[in-house]
């Protein structure tokens, strides 16, 4: 080896030691920049016939574990959705008040019931009478402004939705550039390295919006799939759009058909420009998106569900009244019962026992005003027992009664209207089945019936019914559209007198409601996530109440232990990604007093070499 | 929230510290609030006990309220009832006394008493508790009784207790004050008979007789009618003994002794020489001894009647009236109408019993009746009697006055003690007594439970000073530690040791 071949030797040293210094300026540089990871760089010895000539700078590596990073990916996914659902429901919260607080929906209707408890001791004492319509308009705008709150942040998850998808798009694009970057550049070198770890920090911010599968291809490129499946970034990134509406009621929910959705859904554009609703195809399993819907969609819907049920019972249960129906005794044996007053969603039903099974059965009839909504479904009505048949009253009596015939017919029930608006109903001569019971329940809607039922509260200015509409069912929404009816605010007294002469002492009216409202045991609508279709939940109105704020409170905070929970799983994976990938100064400076040595090697070597030619040119 | 990684700082150390100042923040909250949580949510498995207990406590504020409420109208009430005892008491005392002085209105002075004391009576029996009065069953804002002039004079159209009293009067005594009875005489036969089936006047119920020569039939009927047909001569000292039976229910006998003087005395008939003589004499002493009577018991006797069909009203029971005019003839009573008579009793008069008018909730499974109704037994009992022994006057030339005043004064003085059976005012107190004590029972329950749901609540809602205090210094120690940990290894650098 000659003195020239060790000087090119030294010269290619000093190459590789600025090199391996402009590394190490980058990593510390960038110690505290995220999405960083440390870079390395190899140095590969070049021989030539047997001899070591010198040292090449081989390619920039990155520091990192793909095996944790995939599966940091998924716990980012998992993480911003419980995170995202904890906050929501932190929010949710709130709109229940703080425990005991006098603004809580418990304290609001014991203030209620309180109130009551007070005109039943002083039925004719005007200022009981006065708290009693003053705590019930409470109450009723409670249920609206909590309403309303639960709508907001279903607008809220609306508009998160929207900017989630706005950013979801950006990244897309952004991963799909650098993608075409990182396959321009033929080298492995300091940039693309920056690029790669640019490309790995939007996966990275897009593994929180929704679930996603990266999977890495030919040339360092990467494709993007959801983690359904769908491709998200291939060569060209695909469009996600969403239709985000500005304001949300209860009726306005989401709806695989485009005429009934009052919310916005999401679609994915691929390059080749195939439409897919990603809601439809429950393909959003995770992230930030699934949160926001999951909550718009179940969750405050759900919330929603439970007031309009405390509201729409609570009315119910003060103006609807059951009649039992006229025994016949035949022989055919049966009963009579009056339909006349029969408002659209009110109901009249038969009980009979069927002979050859020896069951109990109940046929509930269900007046309805708009045909498109037939036929309804059994759950229609809170009582899972029942068999629910939706009558038409639009198109006149005659009508009625021959529908009420054909959908007895099969049950071995005779109905007839022998005059007026009686609905008779026997036995039809085959003795298969003992009618045991029918009655009619109607909304009471006037004050001075006799009744101790009255329409306390109302839908605005109509009745509740509870009735069926293409609209929507009544219920849906009640609770933000409440009012105590303006009757009663202008004259309080009708809390007492319910019949033409009643006296001022007559407590039946206040402790009838008394007693619906606390004593009585109803049937609440599954819907509200609290009891099943097969059993719902039977139970007095306030105990229904205090069961929805349980119910609440305890969603909310298995929420935010499933989100403490993902924290310590995401803290603990990013720990174990950053102890290997991220740049530790005290390394880079060790790494830095070898460069600083070496350099000075390669210095000193030259310095030798020409010494030595020194020597040998003065010679 | 989770932390992204910053430099070589550990990620897990810094969500702790976080984590660590999150804590601290809510138990500062904790310690100023003395509450553990803002929301239901963080209540935890707890939400549900704090709901409940929260609504019982306000359930138990609502029955303690009312038993306040109640009880103030219980105490007032049981006030009313006392003095309407006292009241009673008096004019019972009163009415027994025989003095008879009658001033200028033909009273004595126990019957003016009387007089004030149905004024004071009718004003008790008005009671109210904050607008609420507590004499008339659930109507408790109607007044429970007319005022005393109404019950009395009544008003243009409709009749008071003086004019039915008076119109009784006439009905029981007839036109020639022989307590409806006719006294004919022909030849040696002498007939009593009552003018006509009617409840008015003198019923003859028996007669006896120990005379010689004298055939005694009946009272036959009806009409009942006796006969004393005189064929010999009886001997001095035998007699005729007739019961009759007065409009109030008492009995009185008319002894009418045989005598051989003549004039005779009172209650005495001159045997005659033939049995026409002897009849004839029996014939005046029967119309003397019998207008005396009509003037002094029956008129008494009259008057508690007029007063039983006055006061003994109920819903299903006007008041009666004589059915005249003419009264001094008339056979009947009819019912009096809201348009023609003074209805006393102006509350709620309900089928239900008088304490189910009114109830009141003071405890879950608990409900006190405590209903009053001016017109029970009880209350109208005293009222009827002061009444009618305030409302018959007398004139001061009648020598029958004093005898009429004192068969009213004995037999008002005997109403207001009544048999033994029937409801007395201090029945009603004590049963209003039993409700109050119901109702103390309850409020001691009450704040028993009450305070232990407040105990509980506090365990479970609130916080203990001691325990958050001790947390937080603890949390304080270990941030600390963790911070200056945290700075002294961001200083262990190598970049510090390196000389330049």
């Amino acid at each position: 080896m000659g003195l020239s071949q060790a000087l090119a030797a030294a010269v290619s040293g000093l190459h590789a030691n600025q090199a391996g210094l402009s590394i190490v300026a980058g990593n510390v540089a960038n110690a505290n920049t995220p999405g960083y990871t440390r870079k390395t760089i190899n140095q590969v010895a070049v021989a030539d016939s047997g001899v070591n000539i010198g040292v090449r700078v081989g390619d920039v590596q990155r520091q990192l574990d793909a095996f944790v990073q995939k599966q940091l990916r998924s716990e980012n996914a998992g993480a911003s959705y419980a995170d995202l659902r904890s906050s929501f429901y932190d929010q949710l919260q709130q709109i229940y008040g703080q425990p005991g607080a006098d603004t809580s929906l418990d304290s609001i209707f014991n203030n209620f019931t309180s109130a009551l408890q007070a005109l039943s001791a002083s039925p004719d004492d005007n200022s009981a009478r006065i708290g009693v319509v003053s705590s019930a308009q409470l109450l009723a705008q409670q249920l609206n402004s909590m309403s309303q709150s639960v709508e907001s942040l279903r607008e809220g998850a609306e508009s998160g939705i929207a900017n989630a998808v706005g950013s979801a798009n950006d990244l897309m694009k952004q991963i799909s550039a650098l993608n075409t970057q990182i396959a321009q550049s033929n080298q492995n070198d300091t940039s693309k390295a920056t690029l790669m770890d640019q490309r790995d920090n939007a996966i990275d911010q897009l593994s929180q919006i929704l679930d996603i599968n990266v999977v890495p291809g030919l040339h360092d490129q990467v494709s993007v799939y959801t983690g359904s499946g769908l491709l998200l970034v291939g060569d060209k990134p695909a469009t996600l759009s969403f239709d985000a509406r500005g304001t949300l009621d209860a009726n306005a929910q989401w709806s695989a058909d485009p005429t009934k959705r009052g919310v916005g859904t999401i679609t994915l554009t691929s390059p080749n420009g195939t439409p897919v609703d990603l809601i439809e195809t429950k393909a959003i399993r995770s992230g930030q998106l699934a949160a926001y819907l999951q909550l718009r969609d179940q969750d405050l819907v759900q919330a929603q569900n439970q007031l309009d049920a405390i509201a729409s019972s609570m009315a119910s249960a003060l103006s609807d009244k059951t009649t039992t129906g006229t025994p016949v005794t035949g022989p055919p044996a049966g009963f009579d019962i009056d339909i006349g007053s029969v408002l659209e969603g009110n109901t009249f039903n038969v009980s009979y026992t069927d002979k050859l099974t020896n069951t109990q059965r109940q046929i509930t009839f269900v007046r309805v005003d708009d045909p498109s909504v037939l036929p309804l479904t059994d759950a229609a009505t809170a009582n899972s027992n029942d068999k629910v048949v939706g009558i038409d009253f639009s198109g006149g009596m005659a009508s009625v009664w021959s529908q009420i015939s054909n959908a007895l017919s099969t049950t071995g029930i005779a109905a007839s209207n022998p005059s007026g608006t009686t609905l008779h109903l026997v036995d039809d001569g085959t003795s298969r089945v003992t009618i045991t019971n029918a009655s009619t329940t109607t909304t009471v809607t006037s004050f001075g019936t006799g009744d101790a039922q009255l329409p306390l509260f109302l839908d605005q200015s109509a009745a509740y019914t509870g009735s069926f509409r293409s609209s929507g069912v009544q219920s849906q929404g009640f609770a933000s559209r409440i009012t105590v009816n303006a009757a009663l605010i202008a004259d309080p007294s009708k809390l007492v007198t319910y019949g033409t002469v009643t006296t001022a002492g007559d407590s039946t009216r206040p402790n009838f409601i008394l007693s619906q409202l606390t004593g009585s045991s109803l049937t609440f609508n599954p819907n509200s996530g609290i009891g099943t279709v097969n059993s719902p939940y039977s139970g007095t109105l306030d105990g229904f109440m205090r069961k929805v704020i349980q119910f609440q409170s305890d969603a909310a905070s298995t929420a935010s232990t499933l989100k403490q929970g993902q924290d310590v799983v995401l803290s603990s994976l990013q720990q174990r990604f950053a102890d290997n990938s991220s740049v530790n100064i005290d390394t880079e400076m060790s790494n830095l007093l070898d460069l600083q040595t070496a350099y000075a090697a390669n210095a000193r070597v030259m310095s030798a070499v020409k010494q030595m030619l020194d020597t040998l040119m003065n010679m | 929230m989770s932390v992204s990684y910053i430099g070589s700082m550990s990620s897990t150390m810094l969500q702790s510290i976080l984590d660590m100042r999150s804590k601290l923040d809510d138990l500062q909250r904790q310690l100023g609030s003395g509450e553990k949580s803002t929301t239901y949510a963080g209540l935890g498995i707890n939400t549900g006990v704090s709901l409940v207990m929260r609504s019982q406590l306000s359930a138990l504020q609502s029955y303690d309220s009312t038993i306040a409420n109640v009880g103030v109208r219980l105490s007032v009430a049981q006030q009313a009832l006392t003095g309407a005892d006292n009241l009673a008491h008096t004019i019972k005392t009163a009415a027994v006394q025989t003095d008879f002085t009658i001033n200028q209105s033909g009273k004595t002075g126990e019957q003016t008493a009387a007089s004030n004391a149905l004024d004071q009576m009718l004003g008790l029996l008005n009671t109210q508790a904050g607008n609420r009065y507590l004499f008339s069953g659930s109507a408790v804002d109607q007044p429970s009784v007319v005022s005393s002039s109404v019950l009395m004079n009544g008003d243009a159209t409709h009749a008071g207790f003086l004019q039915i009293l008076d119109q009784r009067k006439q009905a029981d005594l007839g036109a020639d004050g022989l307590g409806r009875l006719d006294i004919t005489r022909a030849g040696a036969s002498v007939t009593v008979a009552e003018d006509a089936v009617s409840p008015f006047g003198l019923k003859i119920s028996a007669v006896n007789s120990t005379l010689s020569g004298a055939t005694v039939t009946g009272p036959g009927g009806p009409p009942a009618s006796l006969n004393v047909d005189f064929t010999g001569t009886p001997t001095a000292g035998q007699q005729v003994a007739v019961d009759f039976t007065l409009p109030d229910g008492t009995e009185q006998t008319l002894t009418l002794t045989a005598t051989t003087a003549s004039p005779p005395g009172d209650n005495q008939f001159t045997i005659g020489a033939t049995p026409t003589d002897t009849a004839t004499s029996f014939e005046a002493a029967l119309n003397t001894s019998i207008a005396k009577i009509g003037a002094t018991t029956l008129t008494a006797a009259s008057a508690m009647a007029a007063a039983d069909n006055f006061f003994d009203t109920d819903s299903t029971h006007p008041p009666q009236r004589v059915d005249g005019p003419p009264y001094d003839s008339a056979t009947g009573l009819v019912d009096g109408t809201s348009a023609n008579t003074v209805q006393w009793y102006t509350g709620e008069d309900g089928p239900n019993s008088a304490r189910t008018s009114v109830s009141a909730q003071i405890d879950p499974s608990m409900s006190v009746n405590y209903g009053m109704r001016a017109n029970e037994e009880g209350l109208r009992n005293a009222v009827k009697n002061i009444a009618v022994f305030a409302a018959v006057s007398f004139t001061a030339n009648d020598p029958n006055a004093n005898d009429a005043y004192t068969a009213l004064g004995s037999r008002v003085g005997a109403a207001l003690d009544g048999p033994a059976n029937q409801q007395k005012i201090t029945d009603i107190s004590a049963e209003i007594a039993g409700a109050q004590q119901a109702f103390d029972a309850a409020k001691t329950r009450h704040s028993q439970t009450s305070n232990m749901l407040t105990d509980l609540l506090q365990q479970v809602e609130g916080v203990s000073q001691d325990d958050v205090g001790a947390q937080i210094l603890s949390l304080q120690t270990s941030l600390q530690a963790s911070l200056q940990t945290t700075a002294l290894l961001s200083k262990m650098s190598l970049v510090n040791y390196l000389s330049s």
